[in-house]
Order: structure tokens, then sequence, then C-alpha cells
């Protein structure tokens, strides 16, 4: 089995005069979390969605858990779970029967479906229409979709989109112990860099469609350490300390995801289809 | 795996309010017509009731079975053609307008099982419109009590009917393609309306059994006097125009790029 969960190879992708995505060379390695990061626009969906055979790529190569995708070719996504761009569903379904399309279509056994809608909170919204959620509960439906079938590989386009701070919480937690403990790999793209900063294991910096940095998390934070250490003001760091208390202060009194002593005070993110 | 894509494709349509908006816009066409053959019959009574004018011109129409069955042709030959592409439409269309297309196509299931999915989707969803709506016109005649009625003309008007009915879902998988090429559900309608008028334009011309958007008129008369049957030309036509548009929907499914 190789080591990769994802590989792209000088991959090229151009809408006619615009270069979307350039030379990209990438290696996921399997069971990390990766953070592909990038501002709007640099070519992080693009990137996702040649590996997802959604478009494909002007030239390059993407290869997927061993499968080089060539568009059409579909059999390599029954181990693979994605989210692209927008969280989206059929809004005249509810919840439930949204993630009964996914778990018919991915062979999945029936109690996937009940079990993903507890795994994601959305048991109270479970006979919701779709289109009757909120930005939230839509993240969270496109999240469990994404896990019903218990993917080896999860593609994660902007996953925190729409939560409110304890379900980014609840959702950094999830993504973590199913790396941890089911050696799911994670690649997810993300604009917001303390999202990525928080999660992944390795970030790439794509921007104008080119990696232009790939390091560890921590040998990242020392790179910025380092530049950043006469950058700030006092009230910058001031600033910044701020935000982190008062994000703290809101889970606590809102006792959803982590207390004021930083320990869980709700339910666990584990178990159940993942 | 083809009943699992068709099971779904079927849960799709759950709740959706497309099915009894197609149902409601084609069993008023009966009773439209219904309202003409009254009309005609009891012109003195219609004029009082303000439903025909004054200088309104009748001439030449009856109220009889015949007359309402060649109505009955023309309307749904023309407001079916329309319906079923709204309905096509509503099929591959919106899955880009609710941008659930992305969602369905890096599932592990060949593409081509979607556009056959929601092909079949559409013969059972129009077959079960056609015989609905036929049940009730031949109730909404007998309510009538035109004259004219027998066992031999009425077969012959529902089978001209389900003839027009069936190439027009002949011309169907060609809109289902300019749905995915479009992205959406908009260009399908607006190309069924263009190919409507190029049909009858094309019609007059006098090759109308070569063009599939002339064949439906000419079958029902818009061009020419309604034929009985269509020349085998026609049909070899509407058999390539089918396995033309099925193709090539698969293939943009299978190998355009689907973003949204």
């Amino acid at each position: 089995m190789p080591d990769t969960a994802v590989s792209t190879r000088a991959l090229v992708k151009r809408y006619r005069d615009v270069t979307a995505v350039d030379s990209l060379n990438l290696d996921v390695r399997r069971g990390e979390i990766y953070g592909f990061l990038g501002r709007n626009g640099a070519g992080k969906t693009t990137t996702i969605r040649m590996m997802l055979g959604l478009i494909r790529p002007s030239s390059g190569e993407v290869t997927v858990l061993g499968k080089r995708i060539i568009p059409g070719e579909t059999a390599v996504f029954a181990r693979v779970g994605f989210l692209v761009e927008t969280a989206t569903a059929y809004p005249n379904l509810t919840v439930r029967e949204n993630l009964d399309i996914q778990r018919r279509l991915t062979g999945s056994p029936p109690r996937s479906v009940a079990d993903s809608i507890t795994l994601l909170r959305l048991d109270p919204y479970a006979d919701r229409r779709a289109g009757q959620l909120s930005l939230g509960n839509k993240q969270r439906l496109a999240l469990a979709r994404a896990l019903l079938h218990s993917p080896e590989l999860l593609v994660l386009d902007e996953p925190a989109n729409g939560l409110d701070p304890a379900g980014i919480v609840e959702i950094r937690e999830l993504l973590r112990s199913l790396a941890d403990n089911r050696g799911a790999t994670v690649f997810m793209s993300s604009h917001i860099l303390a999202e990525v900063a928080h999660l992944a294991d390795r970030i790439g910096i794509v921007h104008d469609g080119r990696l232009i940095e790939e390091s560890s998390r921590d040998e990242l934070a020392a790179k910025a350490r380092a530049f950043a250490t006469d950058a700030y003001t006092p009230e910058e760091r001031e600033q910044a300390l701020l935000t982190l208390d008062l994000e703290r202060y809101f889970l606590a009194r809102t006792g959803d995801a982590r207390g004021a002593d930083g320990r869980r005070t709700g339910a666990s993110s584990e178990g159940g289809a993942v | 795996m083809f009943g699992q894509v068709l099971g779904t494709e079927f849960m799709k349509l759950h709740r959706a309010k497309a099915t009894w908006a197609t149902l409601a816009v084609l069993a008023i066409m009966p009773l439209g017509i219904a309202l003409f053959m009254w009309i005609v019959r009891e012109p003195g009574r219609a004029a009082q009731l303000g439903l025909l004018g004054t200088k309104a011109s009748l001439a030449g129409l009856e109220a009889t079975w015949l007359q309402y069955f060649y109505m009955l042709t023309l309307v749904f030959g023309v407001g079916g053609m329309l319906l079923l592409t709204f309905i096509i439409a509503y099929l591959f269309g919106r899955e880009y307008g609710d941008a659930t297309a992305k969602n369905m196509l890096a599932l592990p299931v060949a593409r081509h099982w979607f556009a056959v999915a929601k092909l079949a989707v559409a013969a059972v969803w129009w077959t079960a419109l056609i015989v609905i709506v036929l049940v009730e016109a031949m109730a909404v005649g007998l309510v009538l009590g035109l004259p004219g009625f027998s066992a031999e003309l009425a077969a012959a008007g529902i089978a001209h009917v389900l003839l027009a009915a069936t190439i027009s879902f002949l011309l169907a998988p060609v809109v289902a393609w300019i749905a995915v090429w479009s992205r959406g559900e908009v260009a399908p309608i607006a190309f069924s309306l263009v190919m409507l008028a190029l049909g009858n334009l094309f019609g007059k011309t006098g090759w109308a059994e070569w063009f599939p958007y002339s064949i439906v008129p000419l079958l029902i008369g818009m061009v020419a006097d309604p034929v009985g049957s269509l020349p085998p030309g026609s049909y070899v036509v509407l058999a390539g125009t089918f396995v033309a548009g099925t193709t090539a929907t698969i293939l943009q499914l299978r190998f355009a790029d689907n973003a949204q």
C-alpha cells in the first residue's frame, strides 16, 4: 500500500488565459491532516475538483489512494469522503433522506445514517428539510454525508464554513480523532490561518496556483514566530490574546464544547459511523 | 447499482412541487378543450356568459369526438412537448441549480447510470401524466355528451396522442444534454422554444419528416394536413435523435468539466 494518500504531479489547470493551478506537486501522507492554505482564488478548490474528478487537468496527474484520477472513473470514491465549496443538499428532502441517498449510493449499512446523524449532532434536525436548515447545520449535514461511509480519505474544502466557534472546535476534535484513532487522512483547504494552524500536521501554502511553501506545523510555526517577533505591536499582541480569551469565554458560557478550564463539557465527538 | 441509482432518483422527487405542477398544467388542457367544445356547441349561451365575443367566428368547427381528439393531439403535441422539456430540465438542470451535481458525480457510481436513471424517471413521470390526463380527457368528453363516439375513433385518437407523447420523449435526451452542458434549467427550456418555432418554420418547407422538431407538428397537422402515420424516415430520425442525445448527455457527464 503506498504511503501517500494523495499526490499531484505537475498538475495544471487553465481556463483560457487564466492558469488556476500551475505545476502543482503535492504529496499527502496517509493518516496525516494536511492543511492546504491559500487566499481566495489561490487555486484550492480547483485542485480539490481535480482530485475528485469533477474537472480535467489541463496537464499533469492526480493520484488518490493509489489510483490515478480519470474523469468518469469513480470506483476509488467509495473510499473518499468530500465536501466541495458550499455545503449543499436536496432542499426538499430531510436530513435523514439526504443521508439515505448517500448510504444507498455508497453501499453503506442502514445504521450508518443514524450513526452519522448522531456523530454530527444532527438528531434534533433529522426530520427537518435540508432547505430549512441554518448555514451551520447545512455544513454539519455535508460533513455527515462525507463521513457516512467511513472513508479512508477526507477531502474537505473550507470545512469550518458557517460553523459557530463551538462547532468549529467540535469539528476540529472530530477530524483529529479520525486521524489519530482511525488512521483517516484529512486533506482540508482553508483561507483561515487559525483553522489550519490548530489542526494540520503539515501545511502547504498555495498562491496563484503554485505551492510556495510546505512544512510541518511546528516548522511553519517556528518560521512564523521568527518572522513576526519584531513585527507585532503590543496592541496587536493584546488583540490576539483577547480573541483567544473571548473564544474560551464564549465556549464556557455556551457550555457546548470546552469549558473555561479547557475540558470538554459536551458529548464526545468520537464513535458513530466513522 | 442501476437499481440503487433509480431508487434515489425517485427519492429526489419526494415532496417536489414540480410533479404536482406538471399534473395540474396538463390536467387543465382537456378542460380547456372541453370548454371550447361547449362554446362551439352553445354559442348563444356562451355569448350570454361573455365567453364568446360577438365578432368571434367559429365557422367550420364542430363539437364532435373527432374534433375533440384532434384538438387533444394538437394540445398534447405542443404543450406536452414543452411540459416534458420542463420535466427534463428539472431532473437534470436542478442538480446544478441546487449545486448537488458535484456531490452526485464524485460518488462511486458510474456516471452513465445517473443519465439513464433520470431518463427512466422522466419516462415514468411522463407516462403517468399522459395516462392520468387521457383518462380525465375521456371522462370530460363523456360528461360533455359529444356526438360521434365510437370505439374505433377513441382507439385511433388515443393512439395518436400516445404517438405524439412518444415522439416528444424521443426528443428529450437532447434537452437533457443542453441542461448538463449549460448546467441549469433555463437553457433547455429556451432551446425547446426555439426548436418548436424552427420546427414549425421548417415544417412548411416540405422537409418536415426529416427535421426532428417538425415531426410532431407534421403529425398533428400544424404545418400541413394531419398525417395518419409518419413516414419511416421520421422514425429513423427520431431514433437517431434519441441515441445522439443520450450519448451526448453521458459523455458530457463523464468527460466534461462539471464545476458549478
